[in-house]
This record gives structure tokens, C-alpha cells and sequence, in this order.
């Protein structure tokens, strides 16, 4: 909020100097309107001025608007840390100091359980973002996309406890569909897509995830979901780190901001995209990765 | 039984907060968010002794519940709880109304025993106040005044010392005027002892209290006897 007023005095401030270096400008050329050599040195000066001026400004509002993400990213992170070992903690102690029937007890072990693997995964988060910020060129070996595909559906299904027919998979008849790249990592970007597709699809998810090839030497994976889906102006900064959508009925779901980041910089680091879309709020997302085909030599 | 409101949209803490204070013999009920604790809290009953109140909540946060309900007039004792432990996060918990700031992870420990801080000093100040006249100074009627604080008892034209338990036991009754007191009330909430002590001692408390201020000690019409249960105190100009 105080970050809103500070850039938006930043930016008053850029075009108050900017109009000044103007009238100056406009005043120069009026009192050197006979001979050409300071008029031009003028003139160029000036233009200089206001250009760096106007680059100034775009950079300082820019590192604001960073800043802001970083402190809602300490916050979120904070709490995601926090909450679980809260948790862990309260029943531990709980065990410790009362008398637990063996039914209470088998259930406090199954939340504390859920609560040490959302630590792991915040924690995984954060260090992978990290890992794949400071390596931008990713082992290579062929991965065969439907393969892959169908292991993370998979894995999706088992880990967040969903009816076996929520998550549909189409995958090409012909033959196996390869692309160069890290095995592990493009299982990350396809685990963080379906990861978000469940959490924003509310109580009974339907995902589709279609692998197919559009162009000879494109391969796409695509997740959609029926969910709450996304605002269109946001559909672009999404993919920005620490970045949250931001729109009503959306503050029960909670995250890193983290997620879509490492989806976009390994699939840049594998010479690919990935592009969002949505019709708008609560009609859904589709989330396309593309990347280019490895064909048999 | 005292009744704890917990606002915690996190399921585990709030199943794990409630699983914990009901085995402390409290009531708990749990909301999931901001509006529904304002819902609950601004109802019209005050049947709330205390609040957890989590501050990250969906929609309306801590901070915006604790200073609504302070701005509706509910001094509800609110005990705030939140990851966010930063120095100004505390203070920001206090100015919008908290009564005490806990970060997480917390203590099980500590968190129930600022709970009861909340609840009994709660239960302090509503004595203080039901009890605003008679704690203060003194008490007249019919001709006769208890003054609690010098301890003496001027009736009929006599004045007597009053020990700590009888002026105690004098101060219950007169504050509960016209109600039944049963003896086991008398010994744990006005003596602090404990229950299984043996109840007629109270009796010989009576009986010497009545010289002091009946008329007819023996046919008492201001302390007397509720077959059964214990004694009231009855205003004699009521009896009339």
C-alpha cells in the first residue's frame, strides 16, 4: 500500500522533471534558433536527460514492485514454514502430556505426517528455485514425454487422495513423442502444473493433461483445469516469481508464489514456453508447455 | 464451564487447539475465518469468556476482526496467534485490540496458561463489577452497615470486628443477594478451600454473624437458612 503511494510519487515526480527538461529544451531552441551547432548539441543533451530520466524511473518502479513481491513472498513463506512445525509441535505435545486413545493418536499421526510433507514441500520449493535459477543448462538425454506425463498424472492422483477418473490423460497412438532434456526437472514443471490444477479446482477436480505434437517439431503438454481460473491481465505476470494471483474467493489458497517460476525457467532452459489461458475467473486455466521435439536421426 | 471461541482457518491447529482444551474442561468452537468469528462473536449473546484469533485468515484478518469487535463495544479477552512475530506485527496485534500475542510455533504449555491468565482476570473483573458497591466501602440496610474494608459490622447500636472469612463470607452473600448459596459455593469460590473440607464450619460462621446482625438470633429473617442447600442473605425491608 505505502509501495503503491512511493511509486506512484516516483512516477509524478519523472514526469514533473521530464516536462521541465521540455520546457528548457523548447526555450533553447528558441534562443539558439540562428546557429546550428549548439542548437543540435542542445537538443541531443536534453533528449538524452529525458530518456535517462524515463529509464530511471521504469527501473525504480520496477525494483519496487519487485520489493513487494519479495515481502508478500517472506510472508507467505513464513507462514508455510511456520504452520506445519505449529502444527507438528501442538500434537507432539499433546501426545506427551495427555492420555490419547490409540484411534486419536493413530490420527494425530496421520496429520502430523501431512504437516512434515507440506514442510518438505515448501522447503523443495524454495531450493529449487534457487537450483534452477543458478543452472540454466540442464543435462540432456532423450525423455519420452507420454512416459513422463503418465508417471506424474500418476504420482498426482496418489498424492492428493483423487477419485481415479480425475485426472484424464490423452496421449498420441503413434510412436513415443522425445524431447532433449533433464528427466527430473521436466518432472517438476509437469508435478507444479498438475500440483496447481488440483489445488485451484476446489472440492472434486477435473484435470485433462494431453500430450501431442502441433507443429514436426513441437511437443505440447497441456494442462487444463475446470477451476476458478485466472483474471486475463494477470495471465502473463503468473509466471513471475513470488508472483500471486490475486483476486477474490482466491485468499484461501495458500503458496510460495513459487510454483509457475520454476515451471517457466526450465522450460526456458530447455529451449522452450509455457503460456497460460483462461476464459476469465471460474471458468478454468489451461497451462500449454512447449518444447521442441527431439526426432530419431 | 468457560467457553473459548478459536478462528483458525489451518484445520490441524484448530482440531489439534480444541482436542487440547476440552481436555481442560473448556468449551471450544472453531471458525474457519473472519466473518463467521464476527458472526459468532457480535450475535448478541456474549457466550465467549475468551477468542484464539489467528491473524493470516482468509478474507477479514485478525487484526481487522479483534478492531471490529473492540469498535462494537466486545471486550472479549483476545488472545492473537500468528506466524507473523515481527516486533511491529506484535504491536500492530495490540493496538487493534489484543489482550495478549503469542507467535507461532508456540508452547502448548504457555498458550493454555495465558488462556487462563485471559479467563481469570475476566473473571476478576466481573466480580469487580457486580461487586462495585460492597467491594468498595460499605453496605447499609435497615439500620445496620457492613464496612468491608475497616472489617466491622455497626447493628443495633454495637459495633464488631469481622475476621477476613467472615467479612469474605458476609461480602458473597450481600453480593448475591436473595440467592441461594450452597455451602460448597461458600468454601471453594469465596474461602478458596477445597470442597471435601468438612461443611459445618460454615454453620458456626452463621451462627456468630446472625448475633451480629439479627434482631432474633434464633429466629433469623436476614441470614437464613435455605433447607438443603445453604444460606441467602435477605434484605429485611424485602421481608416486610
Amino acid at each position: 500500500m505505502t509501495r503503491r503511494r512511493q511509486a506512484i510519487t516516483f512516477v509524478a515526480l519523472c514526469v514533473l522533471l521530464v516536462t521541465a527538461a521540455l520546457l528548457l529544451n523548447i526555450s533553447w531552441i528558441i534562443t539558439n534558433a540562428g546557429s546550428v551547432p549548439p542548437l543540435v548539441f542542445g537538443v541531443v543533451t536534453f533528449g538524452l536527460i529525458i530518456a535517462g530520466l524515463i529509464v530511471y524511473t521504469v527501473f525504480l518502479v520496477l525494483e519496487i514492485r519487485r520489493n513487494e513481491e519479495h515481502d508478500t513472498f517472506i510472508n507467505a513463506v513464513t507462514h508455510e514454514l511456520k504452520t506445519p512445525i505449529a502444527s507438528i509441535r501442538l500434537y507432539l505435545e499433546t501426545l506427551q502430556a495427555r492420555e490419547v486413545s490409540d484411534a486419536r493418536r493413530r490420527e494425530f499421526y496421520d496429520v502430523m505426517l501431512a504437516d512434515a510433507d507440506r514442510l518438505h514441500h515448501t522447503v523443495d520449493q524454495v531450493l529449487k528455485a534457487g537450483a534452477v535459477r543458478a543452472r540454466r543448462h540442464p543435462a540432456r538425454a532423450p525423455v519420452d514425454v507420454g512416459a513422463l506425463a503418465r508417471e506424474c498424472v500418476e504420482l498426482a492422483v496418489a498424492r492428493h487422495h483423487l477419485q481415479p477418473g480425475a485426472v484424464a490423460l490423452e496421449t498420441p497412438d503413434s510412436s513415443a513423442l522425445l524431447v532433449s532434456g533433464d528427466t527430473e526437472e521436466l518432472r517438476t514443471v509437469v508435478t507444479n502444473l498438475l500440483d496447481n490444477a488440483v489445488k485451484y479446482s476446489g472440492e472434486s477436480p477435473r484435470v485433462t493433461v494431453a500430450v501431442a505434437a502441433p507443429a514436426p517439431d513441437t511437443v505440447w503438454i497441456r494442462v487444463q483445469d475446470r477451476g476458478i481460473g485466472i483474471p486475463k491481465k494477470q495471465l502473463k505476470r503468473i509466471f513471475n516469481r513470488f508472483y500471486r494471483v490475486q483476486a477474490r474467493g482466491l485468499r484461501q489458497i495458500k503458496g510460495t508464489g513459487l510454483g509457475l517460476y520454476i515451471v517457466r525457467t526450465i522450460a526456458r532452459a530447455h529451449g522452450g514456453r509455457v503460456f497460460a489461458q483462461s476464459e476469465g475467473e471460474g471458468r478454468g486455466a489451461t497451462f500449454t508447455l512447449e518444447l521442441p521435439r527431439l526426432t530419431p536421426q | 464451564m468457560s467457553r473459548v471461541l478459536i478462528v483458525e482457518d489451518e484445520q490441524h491447529i484448530a482440531d489439534g487447539l480444541r482436542f487440547n482444551l476440552e481436555a481442560e474442561g473448556v468449551d471450544a468452537t472453531v471458525a474457519r475465518d473472519g466473518e463467521q468469528a464476527l458472526d459468532l462473536l457480535l450475535g448478541g449473546h456474549d457466550i465467549f469468556d475468551a477468542v484464539i484469533l489467528d491473524v493470516m485468515l482468509p478474507g477479514k484478518d485478525g487484526f481487522t476482526v479483534a478492531g471490529e469487535l473492540r469498535a462494537a463495544g466486545k471486550y472479549v479477552p483476545i488472545l492473537m496467534l500468528t506466524a507473523r512475530g515481527r516486533p511491529e506485527d506484535v504491536l500492530r496485534g495490540f493496538e487493534a485490540g489484543a489482550d495478549d500475542y503469542l507467535p507461532k510455533p508456540f508452547e502448548l504449555a504457555i498458550l493454555l496458561a495465558r488462556l487462563r491468565g485471559l479467563l481469570r482476570r475476566r473473571q476478576w473483573n466481573e466480580q469487580a463489577e457486580a461487586g462495585e458497591t460492597s467491594r468498595n466501602d460499605s453496605y447499609s440496610f435497615a439500620g445496620r452497615t457492613l464496612d468491608f474494608r475497616a472489617m466491622e459490622v455497626h447493628a443495633r447500636g454495637k459495633s464488631h470486628r469481622l475476621t477476613q472469612m467472615e467479612s469474605e463470607l458476609l461480602r458473597y452473600l450481600v453480593r448475591h443477594a436473595g440467592e441461594a448459596v450452597s455451602r460448597g459455593t461458600i468454601l471453594e469460590e469465596v474461602w478458596g478451600l477445597h470442597e471435601e473440607t468438612d461443611t459445618r464450619a460454615i454453620d458456626n460462621f452463621i451462627v456468630r454473624l446472625r448475633r451480629y446482625l439479627e434482631d432474633r438470633p434464633s429466629s433469623p429473617k436476614i441470614l437464613v437458612t435455605v433447607r438443603g442447600v445453604g444460606y441467602k442473605f435477605v434484605r429485611p425491608d424485602e421481608t416486610a
